[in-house]
């Protein structure tokens, strides 16, 4: 058919010279775009290395996202200024798919091929491969999830989530809204991401006064049936399931298998990513009342002049424009918030080079983050002051949709009950000398 | 007591969806003497034909798991012309173009529906209660289908003369040969069922479980470990050790946990190879 194609339209001269013509003119595109990046050498790369695919993908991938939209509105005003010049800025993205190997490839591409000036990770597993290339180039990294921090990570920030610290606010807010809770039984997926959250809820929930009904739950992270799971939770008949920090893929089932086990009680989780589709699988009525930690940004109480993220609601919108609101998770906002973090500290340094902004960002303790001012702080749980802490919202599902209920203070929490979550860090063995 | 129950109901669900899979990959192995590591992926694309079906273009649950049957049992058709066929007289080589499938499948799935994992409504919210324990209709249809099918098989294997032509292909393929039995007819109908019969258990399953384009990596790991312990080639073999396997797995998850369960089932399956090299039903029973 093609063959008769070409015999009938084209002659095998015109086909080569069409050809030719058409590669001439892509190499000329070609050209013209180098010479576009040659010009634009003032473009500054920043490295995207997170999981992009398989089972932790919703807490990278809507990353990106967010960090694009990012990208177009500070470059469509000229971009960052550093020493007096504005700079664009470009994401160069690699899928670490939550691997550590993976990741360790990743880093070195991002340094040596692209030159990224700073990376930003979700952390976790995948952190233990990135570390010494971290120290030996002292590139600056981000991570989400401060449990990567150490005295040894000098050059890792969470400057964002200070997962799963934050996880204490919902707890503490449960307490003081719904007093007739007094029990709970929890699960969590048995890694790096579960057992630190389980620490933190379990110092939580003793600081609270809710008991514990039975000894957290640890499944496979391979699980793909949650009916055992559930069932063994909802044995000893709790006030409250928690389901930690469980990845949506785990939350999503979990919630069904509850609803579907007759549970009509309170649940409490970390996130509560794409929660439309849980709705839709069980009910408005059982998540009524669902508490979480991550608001949707077209929430109203974002706007409070406290709040430190530009534009929230815009952000929002223009997320739900492009990717759909459905597909909006815990992470879509984060990276985008910690960009505005570096954005601010590479202005002040007036370089975009990872040391001078380090220093910039940690400059007098504080630091703006996305829910208001905040400060370094961690030595006591990680060894060293990286992680930058404020407020965190609780978030509330009624009527099918989230809303934000309060911001409660961490360090408030921090500083009555630091004993309580370094004994449970301790006893789940969580803390950075025990890492 | 309660507890019990459920558990028990648990597991029977659990075993349901694991002897087909099982099932599957033994008629596979069985008749063609290939070991198809993309099974999991066959899985796999049966439940995505129910997010498409059922979740996305709204037909009928049950119509959906039947096209996620008829469509899974096609693309087994496909690899048996494509793949195993040419490979026949290189059995490393049929196990080896199937894990490239595997990737090719992932990679379909990844494209046609994204990365993360489908959504899909239950069919139904009634559920019954069996001594004060839940089963959900929507569990207790898979089991039921689950039933019907295996029964079905077997009547197939044991009543119809393509079942006695797969059987003895299955015993002795030169031999089944040499009595006029056509092995690209025998391989074509067990990759057919052996295929469906995965497809099936990801429709069946899909509004209970997330499919991702992922999924099929922890299907897999369990059904080789069922079919070591039933033996590999026995059909029985693999229904007993799947019934075996999801009750000590599910009664070990809810009254220790997840982790200890799947050390429990590994454990099981080297306690099985040190008795009994052939599996509980190997050699003797082959389909």
């Amino acid at each position: 058919m093609m063959r008769k194609t070409l015999d009938r339209k084209l002659s095998r001269r015109k086909f080569l010279g069409t050809t030719a013509a058409s590669g001439a003119a892509l190499a000329a595109t070609g050209t013209g775009l180098s010479r576009v990046s040659f010009a634009a050498a003032d473009t500054i790369k920043i490295g995207f290395l997170a999981p992009l695919t398989g089972p932790v993908s919703a807490w990278g991938k809507p990353g990106l996202d967010g960090c694009l939209i990012w990208a177009d509105w500070v470059n469509a005003k000229g971009g960052v200024k550093i020493g007096g010049k504005s700079h664009k800025i470009e994401f160069v993205g690699y899928d670490n798919e939550y691997d550590a190997g993976k990741a360790r490839t990743g880093a070195t591409k991002l340094i040596k091929e692209d030159g990224v000036k700073f990376i930003m990770m979700l952390g976790g597993d995948t952190w233990p491969g990135v570390e010494k290339i971290a120290a030996r180039e002292g590139m600056l990294f981000s991570t989400l999830l401060p449990s990567d921090l150490t005295p040894d990570t000098k050059t890792l920030v969470a400057p964002c989530e200070v997962h799963p610290i934050y996880n204490v606010t919902g707890v503490e807010w449960l307490a003081e809204n719904k007093k007739n809770l007094k029990t709970a039984a929890i699960c969590a997926q048995d890694d790096a991401l579960g057992k630190p959250s389980v620490a933190t809820y379990l110092a939580a929930f003793e600081a609270a006064g809710i008991k514990m009904v039975d000894a957290p739950l640890f499944f496979d992270p391979a699980t793909t049936d949650f009916a055992p799971v559930m069932t063994k939770l909802l044995a000893k008949k709790p006030d409250i399931l928690c389901l930690d920090t469980c990845y949506a893929d785990y939350v999503h089932p979990l919630c069904e298998q509850a609803f579907q086990q007759g549970y009509k009680g309170q649940i409490i989780s970390c996130t509560a990513d794409f929660y439309q589709k849980i709705v839709e699988k069980t009910s408005k009525d059982f998540m009524e009342g669902f508490v979480f930690q991550f608001p949707d940004f077209d929430d109203p109480a974002l706007n409070a002049k406290e709040v430190n993220f530009v534009n929230p609601n815009e952000f929002y919108a223009e997320y739900a424009k492009r990717f759909g609101a459905k597909e909006w998770s815990a992470v879509s906002w984060e990276y985008a918030s910690i960009m505005d973090l570096w954005a601010d500290a590479a202005a002040k340094a007036g370089s975009a080079e990872p040391g001078p902004v380090l220093k910039a960002m940690k400059a007098g303790g504080t630091g703006k983050h996305a829910f208001g001012d905040a400060k370094w702080w961690g030595k006591e749980l990680f060894g060293i002051d990286n992680a930058l802490v404020g407020n965190w919202p609780v978030v509330v599902i009624e009527g099918g949709k989230a809303k934000i209920k309060a911001f409660k203070s961490i360090p408030a929490w921090w500083d009555k009950h630091s004993k309580l979550m370094i004994k449970h860090m301790t006893a789940l063995g969580q803390m950075w000398n025990q890492r | 007591m309660d507890l019990l129950w459920q558990t028990a109901i648990n597991a029977m669900y659990a075993a349901s969806y694991m002897a087909l899979i099982a099932v599957g990959l033994v008629m596979i192995f069985g008749v063609m003497g290939v070991i198809n590591f993309a099974h999991g992926e066959l899985y796999m694309a049966g439940a995505y034909c129910v997010v498409f079906l059922y979740a996305q273009e709204k037909f009928p649950f049950l119509l959906s798991v039947a096209g996620g049957l008829i469509f899974v049992g096609i693309v087994g058709l496909l690899m048996e012309r494509a793949l195993f066929r040419p490979l026949r007289k290189n059995p490393l080589g049929g196990l080896i173009a199937s894990i490239g499938f595997l990737l090719i499948l992932q990679t379909l799935a990844v494209f046609g529906f994204g990365r993360r994992m489908g959504h899909v409504p239950p069919s139904t919210h009634g559920k019954i209660e069996i001594f004060g324990a839940i089963l959900t209709y929507q569990r207790l249809f898979v089991i039921v289908v689950a039933i019907l099918l295996l029964a079905a098989l077997w009547t197939f294997l044991k009543r119809s003369k393509f079942g006695w032509a797969l059987r003895a292909c299955a015993q002795d393929a030169e031999a089944a040969s040499l009595q006029g039995i056509s092995m690209n007819q025998t391989a074509r109908i067990a990759m057919f069922i052996g295929a469906a019969l995965a497809g099936v258990a990801g429709a069946l399953t899909a509004p209970l479980v997330s499919p991702t384009p992922y999924i099929g990596h922890s299907i897999i790991v369990t059904a080789f470990i069922i079919i070591i312990v039933g033996g590999i080639g026995s059909l029985e073999g693999a229904v007993i050790a799947a019934v075996l396997y999801a009750f000590v797995h599910t009664f070990v998850t809810t009254f220790f946990d997840g982790v200890i369960a799947n050390i429990v089932g590994l454990a099981l399956m080297l306690a099985v190879l040190v008795v009994r090299p052939t599996g509980l039903f190997g050699a003797k029973e082959r389909a």
